[in-house]
């Protein structure tokens, strides 16, 4: 890639494989990632601060049950993957793609899971912009507006999430990730986790405070 | 790519966390889920207690996946202290806006 | 590869359009930067003296008033966030911080390229509102809430194309964080690095820290109106202010992703043509970070009229006075590396001067503005424009023209005719104090700004400012057609060292430099990057 001076290369060459630097790469990333979501948690606390009551009786509206089987859902997910670096550094790499396969399938049933309680709070009306959400009382219309903007915006981030996961499949089954070479799936991990981390903040924040 | 010159990686060990490891750390987690909960809708009139401890509670699962799930327990402590400055960045933001609407 | 094309240097070693625009060299990517921001600040600054020429006398002279609002709103996006925010770091960090570390590249080189298309992307979003839609965002730079949401024209493109160029400067700032941490060469320790790198080490962590809380903010203002929910609306229990507070957690560090870049020009600027060490290495170093963590407590002292609670204000006024400490700290150093130097007047230095004075009108008039009592009488009006064009322009502006002076017979292996440069740069200058400085006193008589129109007594400073605008858009074309007509001077060749007194490691290579930066090991000085007395032989 790079044409060198016949005889002379640097040392520390912005070209070579560094491992270390992607893995401090991706975690500058995930520091981004955390103050955006970061903005929102105090968008969140102001309404709440100015708007106590509302946000207690909206918050009621939520489905304690669906919300703590998700938290579930992530836990397990988060520990699969984990589990998934520790085995492809072992070199098992077949019992790394079935974690890594596992993972992805807890996103999924996460995804679902999510959709329903979407679709039922659509379905009563409470999306931004439908009738019912044009009558809430000031408070509460903006305890929605935050739910569906921070689940939704967490649920892209699973989204993103498993496609990173999926690419880390494929190359792991071709052998570019092994035994000496598995900073992609440890990078997919540090994100994944980060996406569980949000999630444990949104859990208590929206459906258990009462 | 030119792979001539690896001289940052050889001196680099790694630490293999066990599968056992891992699965404590889960249980660890759940059973915080579980207190959470808990507390949540049993304690319903404890308001003010519940706010404060589901957050606490929140926090000390998210210390026990940055530092197990994380790998911040193994790595170069560079990692720590940029994740706690971050977070100290992240809590003055929300101390300083939150005494102007504390304040009003 | 035959022997003979591995000697060539960067400009030369690949050809064709599509060998730039795809390039992953940083040297090639750093000039792409500097075509498009030199574009860019060309349409800003063409904005700027239209609103000049309207503010020549009172009353109606060329636009009505709506097009007035959405002609600043344009100059200030262009100019904050297609210019200035990249300016320094984009163009001379990604040209020369790989090369002062003494490494080939950056440490994701393709990420780089990214970050350029995505700047490349933003950019062409936020210049589409001219086109398409109901015209150009009215509502200044800062897109308040409410009139944000309710104004008729584009803010939603305006507000995701800031978006999508905060990504751009996160990703530089990420690159250049784990660059410095990974790529320096060996004997290089965090205490022996240029001033330079320094600067954009404190710089990049800004960028990367407080740029999301913007982006999420102007997704909101974004979702808001698309989905038609005031959730800065108070009729919903929402709160206008809170706006304010999100868009300034953010812009105000980011006025230190602007300046403290320029802070490390000058610190390179000065011991080259003093040819002696700089004064208080550490103290400069450390100021950086100190500058750019107290800054991020701050964002207050934007919104002192606001209605904002007085325990709030107070706490914000006290956070401002210590920023100007570190910065004072730079000031000392910088004038006391002068003393006693050989100062070998050429005119990078010129323009180091030229910064460090108006740098600090500009900085001692944000000290007044930072005073509650006063603010209470300055806000709003003309003293924060000229306050800020003096920081902005006089400072972070100089200094990329500085830089631009400096390092022009490193990038192009050409020398500009300095005459031409110091007369340029004379010109500017007037001209610049001419525009800027009426406003100070205007805004000290209480002109309001962001109108089109003021009262008769205005009259003859808008004059003098308008007159200056003139002076000094005559200055920067003569800059810039000498620098450009600098390329076509063949004459002599340069050689490493052309400034004879440049001591960090740019200097060690050719110039140009070729495609891997160095073709021979650099030798670091004994004594940290400034040590003049055991200055490296450089032979040719």
């Amino acid at each position: 890639m790079m044409e060198h001076i016949s005889g002379f290369s640097l040392p520390n060459s912005g070209h070579n494989r560094d491992a270390e630097a992607s893995k401090m790469g991706m975690w500058l990333f995930l520091f981004t990632e955390l103050l955006l979501f970061g903005g929102l948690f105090i968008v969140y606390m102001v309404y709440r601060t100015l708007n106590p009551e509302s946000f207690l009786l909206a918050s009621f509206e939520l489905d304690v049950a669906l919300g703590t089987f998700n938290t579930v859902v992530l836990l397990v997910s988060s520990m699969t993957i984990a589990m998934s670096i520790t085995a492809i550094q072992l070199g098992d790499t077949k019992k790394s793609i079935l974690l890594l396969c596992t993972t992805l399938l807890l996103a999924l049933v996460f995804l679902v899971v999510k959709y329903f309680e979407w679709s039922a709070k659509i379905h009563h009306g409470l999306f931004p912009g439908l009738d019912v959400y044009k009558n809430l009382p000031p408070g509460e219309s903006l305890f929605f507006f935050l739910y569906f903007f921070m689940t939704g915006l967490h649920a892209l981030h699973i989204i993103i999430g498993g496609i990173i996961i999926a690419v880390v499949i494929y190359r792991t089954k071709k052998g570019l990730v092994n035994k000496d070479k598995y900073t992609l799936t440890e990078n997919a991990g540090l994100y994944w986790h980060l996406v569980d981390m949000i999630w444990i903040y949104l859990f208590p924040l929206f459906y258990l405070i009462h | 790519m030119s792979n001539t010159n690896e001289n940052h990686n050889e001196k680099e060990q790694v630490h293999i966390s066990g599968y056992k490891e891992h699965f404590s750390t889960l249980m660890a987690l759940l059973l915080l889920t579980m207190i959470t909960v808990a507390i949540s809708v049993f304690g319903a009139n404890l308001r003010s207690l519940s706010v404060f401890t589901a957050l606490l509670i929140a926090t000390v699962k998210v210390i026990v996946v940055a530092y197990y799930f994380m790998h911040l327990k193994y790595d170069k402590k560079i990692y720590t202290w940029l994740v706690l400055i971050v977070a100290v960045l992240f809590v003055s933001f929300t101390v300083l806006t939150s005494i102007e609407y504390h304040n009003r | 590869m035959t022997s003979s094309a591995l000697n060539l240097n960067y400009l030369q070693a690949k050809k064709g359009i599509f060998s730039w625009i795809f390039s992953v060299d940083h040297k090639r990517i750093g000039l792409l930067y500097l075509y498009s921001l030199i574009t860019f600040f060309l349409v800003g600054a063409t904005l700027g003296i239209l609103m000049r020429l309207e503010l020549l006398n009172p009353g109606k002279d060329l636009f009505e008033a709506q097009t007035y609002n959405q002609i600043f709103t344009m100059h200030g996006v262009i100019m904050i966030f297609l210019f200035i925010i990249p300016s320094i770091p984009a163009v001379f960090g990604n040209f020369f911080l790989p090369i002062m570390l003494g490494t080939d590249d950056v440490s994701f080189p393709r990420l780089n390229l990214l970050s350029w298309w995505i700047y490349v992307i933003g950019a062409i979003m936020a210049i589409s509102t001219l086109m398409f839609g109901d015209g150009p965002a009215d509502t200044g730079w800062t897109f308040y809430a409410p009139y944000s949401v309710k104004t008729g024209t584009n803010v939603t493109m305006a507000v995701l194309a800031a978006f999508v160029l905060g990504f751009s400067s996160i990703l530089t700032g990420l690159n250049f964080i784990v660059t410095i941490h990974r790529l320096r060469t060996p004997g290089m320790t965090f205490l022996k690095m240029p001033l330079f790198a320094w600067a954009l080490y404190a710089t990049s962590w800004i960028q990367l820290l407080a740029t999301p809380i913007i982006g999420i903010t102007l997704l909101m203002i974004a979702a808001e109106r698309v989905l038609g929910v005031g959730l800065f609306d108070p009729s919903i229990g929402g709160d206008p202010i809170l706006y304010q507070h999100l868009f300034w957690i953010y812009s105000h560090p980011a006025v230190y992703i602007m300046a403290l870049p320029a802070f490390g020009i000058i610190s390179e600027v000065l011991p080259t043509f003093s040819n002696r060490t700089i004064f208080g290495y550490k103290a400069i170093a450390f100021s950086s970070l100190a500058i750019a963590f107290v800054g991020y407590f701050v964002w207050g002292h934007h919104m002192f009229t606001s209605g904002m609670s007085g325990t709030a204000r107070i706490i914000y006024s006290i956070l401002t006075f210590m920023v100007a400490i570190p910065t004072a700290i730079k000031v000392f150093n910088w004038v006391a590396t002068l003393y006693k130097g050989s100062i070998d007047v050429q005119p990078p230095l010129l323009y180091a001067l030229g910064f460090i004075f108006q740098f600090m009108i500009g900085g001692l008039s944000g000290v007044v503005l930072g005073a509650l009592a006063a603010d209470i009488h300055l806000h709003d009006t003309y003293f924060v424009v000229g306050h800020f064009h003096y920081v902005m322009f006089g400072g972070t502006g100089f200094a990329f023209f500085g830089a631009l002076h400096y390092w022009y017979p490193k990038i192009w292996g050409r020398m500009y005719n300095k005459l031409v440069a110091n007369i340029a740069f004379f010109i500017l200058f007037i001209g610049f104090n001419l525009l800027y400085f009426p406003m100070m006193i205007l805004g000290l008589m209480g002109m309001p700004r962001r109108y089109y129109d003021y009262l008769p007594e205005f009259h003859l400073p808008n004059m003098i400012s308008t007159f200056g605008s003139w002076v000094m858009a005559i200055g920067l074309l003569l800059m810039l057609g000498n620098l450009i007509a600098g390329f076509r001077r063949k004459r002599e060749k340069i050689g490493r060292n052309p400034w004879g007194t440049g001591i960090t490691l740019e200097w060690q290579t050719l110039s140009p430099p070729p495609v891997a930066n160095f073709d021979r090991m650099p030798v670091l000085p004994k004594d940290g990057p400034y040590d003049y007395d055991h200055k490296p032989e450089i032979k040719e």
